[in-house]
């Protein structure tokens, strides 16, 4: 049985409307698919993880599978805390953010711009606005969301899951599962 | 009005007398030769806002990708588009924080320009006398306007630059003038200056006026929070930012010795303001005569974001509003509790009648008798006296409508819990995501803890109520679970100090420049995200017991009011209130901001002996080079806060802010790959050199608490740092690193010029880290790092941005 993340594409924040461009809510097999094929993916991971502690084991999961992680926030305690800090960088989200919109940055490896940044667990409104500074000022790299929120100004989200935890946990072990697949 | 127009005339008439003796006199008492840049216009200070610009890359994130100002919108600026006009996204967005820069900039000066004719009829002109340990009186004004203000009436040239120069500012953002966004930033940043004028001009105008606590820093203990409200009198509630009203009701009370009657609670700054009264130094006369500490029976009921809380926990008997920070449906919400609304400013008028020119016993029996839910008074004198007497005289009446129907029953509360249908409608709007649906269905089951637990975190925003279709009064259920809590809160605050006196600049400036004190942080703003009030608390508690100087001011101030440690004492107990290490004051209102800058000020010109005068960028480039300071708004909502922030930032100081704060769309952030942005001027010979990025970033949105701390301790390191400074700044940074977030800084290595810059608790593994991971060259004889560093550690380094500050070319 898959979860149907495509449900409930409305802003998690009614009033959250940019404008003409709005994200797509697509389905987990979807999502991994774009996650797998990414040459430069960057997964960034923020404090709401605390909130739902298991996520960590998630997000550690997905990394196993070569995707780099950006902790953001204090959320690098959670990774050392379970003793994974691998390809795990502690970084602040807005100047992460400022990095990706420049074309010239490096990446936190020093091996070039990303093509595909993922977000998970993190504050809704300031991820949403981190989204919106990519949407409008580096267009060359794909936004998606694996949050439980439908992401606006993603280009692919999830719809809204926030009140269902247990299809929230699935919807990410299946996309999970695609990149290992 | 015959007597104010007359009034004006002569004020006139004596501006241009007091001009011209004050320029022979200013030669006689102030020998500091006229700067550079006197009363600065917009495109003045330019270059010195397109370096800032230069190293912290103007950062947006849109809010809204359209534009709808002119009849050719809505045009979709995403991306790469651009509007009809021709405006691109990036430019968009810098038109929409100059306006919201603006707006703030405009609400103080606006404040000011008001006191200063209030002062002035009730008053007369009065002598800015800041007492014999303030010769430095007013560093902004003289900074900016390259004058030293004798009397309160010097003031209004000031406010009229003010005026022209916002007038200015809002014509530049018209369809069809400005369009690069640079230039609407460096226009922001002149508004965000212009508004640290304001707030020193509104300030010192108020100190001087009612006699306030100038840099006192034993400023009297007074009460905080709903609890201190005595029920058995009538409640007054003063609410909002001026505090004419609201001190002609308190002077009313005094002079009719009414104190057994009523009690005066401020909301917001105005509070802060009320408890200031009569403190100072004992002039003018008409207050140190007759309200000499006057301000101590006025309490502070609490801050912004207990508003409307405060109205459904049924604190108050009567509202006076005045101006700003108001929240406009102030009428509406007090009309279903039957509290009579006065508003007293031309600014809030709320479509009540103007009834300034009727009798008060008439207008109290209207009020009383509850035949208007509100009425407008625009003499704060007559507004004050109507307050307290229709406080009086409602309270029976209200007690009365209560007796006979409760506003929210125990039946009412229970049915209304009852009728929650869990449609999570009310989770999608909160701001502070507090999981609401929860929250009412446990209520209906009788536990009461959720509503407890969340009261704090609670913003009082009214956003469930409206979404919730079972029109569940959710904050009427708040009030209802936290009746003994609200009796409950109960607080000693620290009055407003004012301003910070010349000696203790003396005593701490070279500490601050050379680093051995960590830093000055400045926790400003309103208190309420994105996790509570205490976050506030948490925040001064960890960089005060860590030595660093602590000032706080505004609503930030009464918030960490609310909490206690062990022994039961607020901060404001458990520290004294000097500008000093291991220190916390209260500056005051949110105009009182306008000190903590005007500290920077002082020291470069008291401790180094710098002239300030007329000389905006060298006090900036001095501030920004060699004061560690940093500003945090934890919890601002206003755009007010925009423009103080970024004011700050043009002074050179840095602002962490809350992730709500993305509002506010606009930042300023360091790139530390580009070696280059870090450039920095070596005033002894001109040489340029690349430094450390100290401070990293301008205006910098933290996602947790945790965050925040650790980058306001990062953002205190300074260039002019000597080794004992860095090594006790990498320390405090190091440690707050490993207490939240488990391990050191990945980017420690980038601060250190020498090993005695490493901090004593991780010498040798810092050492070996340097060499195994970084590559440097260690002398492990000597412990010494041979190479690697950015640059190398220089005693006498001279650090400027600003080519006229070189002494001899290379
Ligand atoms: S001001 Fe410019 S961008 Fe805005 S609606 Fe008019 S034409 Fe479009
Ligand atoms: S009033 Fe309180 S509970 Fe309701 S949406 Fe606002 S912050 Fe959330
Ligand atoms: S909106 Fe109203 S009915 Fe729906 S969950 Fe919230 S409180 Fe309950």
């Amino acid at each position: 049985m898959t979860v149907d993340t495509t449900k409930n594409a409305v802003p998690f924040e009614m009033a959250q409307i940019p404008g003409p461009e709005m994200a797509k809510a697509y389905n987990t097999a979807v999502i991994g698919a774009i996650m797998k094929k990414a040459k430069r993916p960057l997964l960034v991971v923020g404090a709401e993880l605390f909130e739902d502690p298991v996520m960590f084991d998630k997000v550690i999961a997905i990394g196993k599978t070569g995707v780099p992680i950006a902790a953001t926030a204090h959320s690098i305690k959670g990774f050392i805390e379970r003793g994974y800090t691998d390809n795990v960088t502690m970084i602040g989200l807005h100047p992460l953010t400022n990095y990706l919109r420049f074309k010239d940055w490096q990446g936190l490896d020093g091996q070039g711009q990303y093509d595909v940044v993922i977000f998970m667990g993190i504050f809704y409104k300031f991820a949403s606005a981190m989204f919106s500074a990519l949407k409008n000022f580096n267009r060359d790299i794909k936004r998606v969301s694996i949050d439980r929120y439908y992401h606006v100004n993603a280009d692919m989200t999830f719809g809204n899951l926030a009140f269902d935890q247990d299809k929230y946990h699935e919807a990410v072990d299946e996309v999970t599962a695609k990149l290992t697949a | 009005m015959d007597k104010m127009e007359g009034s004006f005339a002569v004020e006139d008439m004596q501006n241009v007398q007091i001009n011209i003796g004050a320029i022979v006199k200013e030669v006689e008492e102030w020998d500091q030769p006229m700067g550079p840049f006197p009363y600065p216009t917009i495109a003045t200070l330019r270059d010195w806002d397109f370096k800032i610009m230069n190293r912290y890359k103007v950062f947006y994130s849109p809010i809204c990708d359209r534009c709808t100002l002119c009849t050719y919108g809505p045009c979709d600026l995403t991306g790469d588009k651009r509007g009809a006009c021709g405006i691109d996204q990036a430019a968009q967005q810098g038109r929409i924080v100059l306006i919201a820069c603006l707006m703030g900039a405009t609400a103080h000066c606006a404040h000011g320009r008001h006191l200063y004719h209030w002062c002035l009829d009730k008053f007369g002109d009065l002598p800015v006398n800041m007492g014999d340990e303030i010769l430095v009186d007013a560093p902004i004004t003289r900074t900016i306007a390259g004058i030293k203000p004798k009397t309160l009436k010097d003031f209004g040239p000031v406010l009229s630059y003010f005026e022209e120069q916002v007038s200015q500012l809002l014509a530049s953002t018209h369809t069809g003038q400005e369009g690069s966004y640079l230039d609407f930033e460096s226009k922001a940043l002149h508004a965000g200056m212009l508004d640290h004028l304001g707030m020193e001009v509104s300030d010192i105008i108020q100190t001087v006026a009612y006699d306030m606590p100038r840099g006192d820093e034993d400023a009297p203990i007074v009460e905080c929070g709903m609890g201190t409200l005595d029920k058995s009198k009538a409640i007054l509630i003063t609410y909002g930012h001026n505090l004419a009203a609201s001190s002609e009701a308190m002077f009313y009370t005094e002079d009719n010795n009414l104190w057994d009657k009523v009690d005066i609670g401020g909301v917001c700054c105005t509070a802060h303001d009320n408890v200031r009264i009569g403190e100072g130094l004992g002039y003018p006369k008409e207050i140190s005569e007759k309200y000499k500490m006057v301000g101590t029976k006025a309490k502070i009921a609490g801050a912004i974001g207990w508003w409307r809380k405060m109205v459904r926990g049924d604190v108050m008997d009567c509202v006076m509003v005045d101006e700003q920070c108001v929240w406009t449906d102030v009428l509406n919400e007090c009309s279903k509790l039957k509290i009579p609304v006065i508003a007293s400013s031309e600014k809030i008028m709320l479509g009540l009648p103007d009834r300034t020119n009727d009798p008060v016993d008439g207008i109290v029996d209207d009020l009383v008798n509850f035949r208007m839910p509100g009425v407008a008074v625009l003499d704060p004198t007559k507004a004050g006296e109507i307050g307290v007497r229709t406080a009086i005289a409602v309270k029976p009446k209200r007690a009365e409508i209560r007796e006979a129907d409760p506003f929210l029953s125990e039946e009412d509360f229970k049915k209304y819990a009852e009728s929650c249908t869990y449609c999570h409608s009310c989770q999608f709007v909160c701001p502070p995501h507090i999981k609401i649906g929860d929250v009412v269905q446990a209520a209906a089951k009788g536990n009461f803890e959720p509503l407890s637990s969340t009261y704090e975190i609670c913003v009082g925003c009214r956003r469930c109520e409206q979404v919730c279709p079972q029109d569940i009064p959710i904050l009427s259920l708040y009030a209802y679970a936290n009746k003994e809590y609200i009796r409950n809160q109960k607080f000693k605050m620290r009055a407003g100090r004012g301003t910070v006196k010349d000696t203790e600049i003396r005593r701490v400036g070279a500490p601050i420049v050379l680093g051995t004190i960590p830093g000055v942080i400045a926790i400003v703003g309103c208190g309420n995200y994105p996790n509570g009030t205490k976050e506030c608390y948490d925040i001064a508690k960890e960089f005060v017991d860590r030595g660093f100087i602590v000032a706080a001011s505004g609503c930030m101030a009464m918030d960490m009011s609310l909490y206690t440690d062990d022994d039961g004492k607020t901060i404001w107990e458990q520290y004294g209130g000097a500008v000093d290490g291991r220190n916390i004051c209260n500056v005051g209102s949110c105009v009182a901001n306008a000190h903590i800058t005007g500290a920077t000020i002082k020291i470069a010109t008291i401790f180094a002996g710098r002239n300030e005068r007329a000389n905006f960028d060298d006090m900036a480039d001095y501030t920004l080079s060699k004061i560690g300071a940093c500003g945090v708004a934890w919890g601002a909502y206003s755009q007010k806060a925009a423009s103080i922030a970024t004011g700050c930032n043009r002074m050179g100081v840095p602002v962490v802010v809350q992730p709500h704060s993305v509002m506010y769309r606009r930042a300023f952030l360091g790139r530390t790959d580009k070696k280059e942005d870090w450039e920095i001027i070596d005033a002894r010979d001109g040489s340029r050199v690349y430094c450390e990025p100290a401070p990293e970033h301008m205006l910098y949105v933290a996602e947790s608490v945790e965050e925040a701390m650790l980058m306001m301790a990062k953002l205190c390191i300074r260039p002019s740092d000597n080794s004992q400074g860095r090594m006790i700044k990498l320390t405090h940074y190091c440690d707050i690193s490993m207490k939240y977030f488990g391990c050191m800084p990945p980017d420690w290595a980038i601060y250190v010029r020498h090993a005695s810059d490493l901090p004593l608790k991780w010498k040798d593994d810092m050492l070996k880290e340097l060499e195994s991971k970084h590559g440097w060259e260690i002398d492990w004889k000597r412990k010494a790092i041979v190479s690697g560093p950015i640059r190398k550690m220089d005693v006498s380094f001279d650090p400027t941005n600003i080519e006229r500050k070189i002494r001899t070319k290379k």
